[in-house]
């Protein structure tokens, strides 16, 4: 079949660059050295030497010790692929379960709180004589029942939102900036402040974005909220917004107390209250409303925040949008 | 029971709601029957006919929707309030299949509950089936589908976003009532937001343009200063 020099030499070279061959590829595909490794060396060769002495039978052994080692490579491989992928299930199912707990014991401490208060109102109702005391009573009655509804109103929009579908029109951002400004006035926490909305001149008009206008409102006045009420009468808050031909920036901007760095990765999270938090009011999801939001528009938040000079807090919100969401979307 | 008392049939199983809601609408001036459960509801409906009825939808036996379904089926059309927030479209499509008159999301203020009252049974045909059951309204050239989600005026599809659409679904089932723009918020947006009352504008303003309705001589829509919005053409119900 072969000449004679060439073929001692294939017979050397052969198995020893098949070896080399079935060793990579078993690297590869089972990321480790299988005793495969040796049974495709062996069938190679034997394949080769076969080939050679032209026998049937060890072409048929050599073959079927090939076979053997494909086999038993996919097979390898299957197994693999389904511990990896219980592995990973059983870490998602571990890690949701964590994040119930740690939801339901936020929600046990958001609800405790007005219900005390509550109860306390309620003895005082049925304690106190009628007049002031009585008055004052039924003042914090209501103020409980507002947080709670607060807290109901926002667990159902958090739930709303993973089950609605979004409405997608255009959005004109800098008009919708504006609503959220004039909704901000009547906020307790404005007091006599500035809020300063900086809208650039140039591109005029500026870029339209395709989303669900009211979701959008509810989550830069979220932003704008939490600025006012984390920061002092004397600070400033801002509100800034700007394009980079791919995508719509939107800045709410404060020169306030700041979120202590342990907090920032968590404070997007359902319930989560930052230490210098907790006093404050508020039903706990209004960030974590804002990330879910932003999340439906495809877009992306960020925060920056120092409790040192230059100290304050920076939430940027980036938006899919500009001149080419323009042209290929229209409003449904 | 006084003559010009209006009787009310409230249906809900929890105790402490129903306890302190009868009393304040007793003494809103109306005669309430009180039940726990779907099957009484029904039954104390066909023998007491009464004016109203308030159903709270989670309730042992039968629910407050099938409930309402069982009523209708059977021709009777008493005007009905559903203690329950409608959302989603499908949601509506339901809504409308039950043909309940008015809906109000727990937990809700007392006071909200008795202007809902007043309003359905200020708008209610006694014993005639009631405009939230039909599938087609008309008013003047203007006919809304709200199978098909479709508005048309005079014939021409007109184009709307689904908010604006149901605003104008539930201005045309709520015809000659002042509807506030907090009302229009938690009927078709489902929650309160931040800005609502732009908001409701915004899409009070889209709709008008589709309209082609002038705000300053009004065919359809007009504005109540410091109140909201009255739908004030006459609205004919079919199917």
């Amino acid at each position: 079949m072969f000449k004679k020099g060439w073929g001692s030499l294939l017979l050397i070279f052969l198995p020893f660059a098949a070896g080399i061959i079935a060793f990579i590829l078993i690297i590869v595909y089972s990321g480790s050295i299988s005793p495969f490794l040796l049974t495709a060396d062996f069938g190679f060769l034997a394949f080769v030497f076969g080939v050679t002495i032209r026998n049937l039978g060890v072409i048929v052994l050599g073959l079927g010790m090939l076979l053997t080692l494909f086999l038993g490579l996919f097979y390898y491989r299957t197994l693999r692929q389904q511990e990896q992928t219980q592995m990973l299930l059983s870490e998602a199912e571990r890690e949701a379960e964590l994040g119930r707990r740690r939801f339901l014991r936020r929600l046990d401490h958001e609800i405790k709180n007005p219900l005390t208060g509550l109860r306390a109102a309620l003895v005082n109702m049925q304690e106190a004589q009628a007049g002031e005391d009585q008055a004052r009573a039924v003042g914090n009655a209501e103020h409980a029942v507002e947080r709670l509804t607060r807290l109901l109103t926002d667990l159902r929009k958090l739930s709303d939102l993973g089950e609605r579908p979004i409405e997608l029109a255009p959005v004109d951002v800098p008009d919708l900036l504006q609503d959220v400004v004039e909704a901000a006035h009547v906020l307790p926490a404005y007091g006599g402040r500035e809020v300063n909305l900086l809208i650039p001149k140039v591109p005029s008009p500026f870029p339209m974005i395709i989303g669900d206008r009211d979701l959008l409102v509810l989550a830069v006045y979220n932003l704008v909220e939490n600025a006012l009420k984390f920061t002092y009468p004397t600070d400033s808050v801002e509100i800034r917004v700007g394009e980079d031909g791919r995508a719509i920036l939107i800045e709410v901007a404060d020169s306030g107390v700041g979120i202590p760095p342990e907090d920032v990765s968590k404070i997007f999270e359902e319930l989560y209250r930052g230490s210098n938090a907790r006093s404050t009011e508020g039903s706990g999801l209004g960030l974590a409303l804002v990330n879910r939001i932003i999340g439906l528009h495809d877009g992306q938040i960020n925060v920056r925040s120092s409790q040192e000079e230059p100290r304050g807090t920076v939430f940027t919100i980036r938006l899919p949008g500009g001149k080419k969401g323009l042209t290929r979307l229209t409003p449904v | 029971m006084s003559p010009d008392r209006s009787t009310l049939l409230l249906a809900d199983d929890d105790p402490t709601i129903a306890d302190s809601l009868a009393p304040f609408l007793e003494r809103a001036g109306f005669h309430v029957l009180v039940v726990s459960d779907g099957v009484s509801a029904f039954e104390k409906a066909q023998a007491h006919h009464p004016e109203l009825i308030i159903l709270d939808v989670l309730m042992p036996r039968m629910d407050g929707r099938e409930t309402l379904r069982r009523l209708r089926k059977a021709n009777i059309w008493t005007p009905t309030i559903l203690l329950t927030q409608v959302g989603e479209a499908s949601e509506r499509a339901l809504a409308l299949e039950e043909g309940a008159d008015d809906y109000l999301n727990k937990p809700f203020d007392p006071h909200e509950l008795l202007a809902r009252i007043r309003a359905v049974l200020r708008r209610v045909r006694p014993g005639q089936r009631s405009l939230s059951a039909a599938w087609l309204l008309t008013a003047a050239d203007l006919s809304l589908d709200r199978r098909a989600r479709r508005a048309t005026l005079a014939g021409a599809t007109i184009e709307l976003t689904p908010k604006a659409l149901s605003v104008l679904e539930y201005l045309m089932t709520h015809p000659d009532e002042a509807v506030t723009r907090e009302r229009l918020l938690e009927a078709v947006w489902g929650w309160e937001y931040p800005a609502g009352t732009r908001t409701v504008d915004t899409r009070m303003a889209e709709l008008r343009r589709a309209l082609d309705d002038d705000p300053a001589e009004p065919r359809f829509i007009e504005t109540i200063p410091g109140e909201g919005y009255r739908f004030i053409a006459p609205v004919h119900g079919e199917g």
